[in-house]
């Protein structure tokens, strides 16, 4: 069983995630995701890759908490966050949050409320590598 | 000693990811951050978030320890 928080190189599989936090609960009566993907186009450029850099020991301290504090607020049963780090290849995934409590409108609520709170809290910086050059993507809304 | 980390934007513009400065009795954030915008200004332009032993903190009067670990960082923009 892999950690319900992580922090990895490697592409992830949505159905092993999804598997996972199924078995944390059979009360489990709704299930909301959230999957980031690596645009190919940002602000007018062609984009091939994306490099993602993150102060790894307080990135995942911070996602930690975050999950601790999704789950006490909206009641969940489970949560899972997982977040990629180095290249990512344009039209890969990036970033995948899964909120699992007895009913759909937590789960929702929980998982717009962890994306939100991840770009805002958690330290991790990503660069776009574009025909131009290579550019720092300042945050979005 | 305490040791000094940079990320993404910020490392890019330090040309290095981490340094390392003299502790003396009696320092605190604000002696490290003078220090080290004196040497790294364009860096320093961008910091917008300053973490001392994994935790954020705004007070510049925090006493330093020695080995204490600092990162300046920029804007996040994971997800």
């Amino acid at each position: 069983m892999t950690d319900a928080v992580r922090l990895q190189p490697e592409d992830f599989s949505v159905n092993r995630e999804l598997a996972a936090l199924r078995a944390s609960s059979m009360r489990m009566g709704g299930i909301a995701t959230f999957i980031g993907c690596a645009r190919d186009f940002s602000e007018g450029r062609e984009v091939t890759e994306i490099s993602f850099d993150a102060y790894g020991s307080m990135a995942l301290a911070e996602m930690n908490k975050l999950r601790d504090e999704a789950i006490a607020k909206f009641g969940l049963l489970d949560a899972r966050i997982v977040h990629r780090v180095g290249l990512v290849g344009a039209g890969e995934q990036i970033v995948f949050i899964a909120a699992g409590a007895e009913h759909r409108a937590p789960a929702l609520q929980a998982c717009h409320w962890l994306i939100d709170e991840l770009k805002q809290r958690v330290p991790i910086w990503k660069k776009e590598t574009t025909q131009h050059g290579d550019v720092w993507v300042t945050p979005h809304p | 000693m305490i040791r000094v980390l940079f990320f993404g934007p910020v490392a890019e513009r330090v040309a290095a990811r981490q340094t390392e400065i003299g502790f003396q009795p009696g320092f605190c954030l604000q002696d490290a951050v003078a220090q080290l915008t004196a040497l790294y200004p364009q860096a320093f332009e961008i910091v917008c978030f300053i973490a001392v032993n994994n935790v954020q903190t705004r007070d510049m009067k925090l006493a330093l320890q020695d080995n204490d670990e600092i990162a300046f960082m920029a804007k996040f923009s994971g997800g």
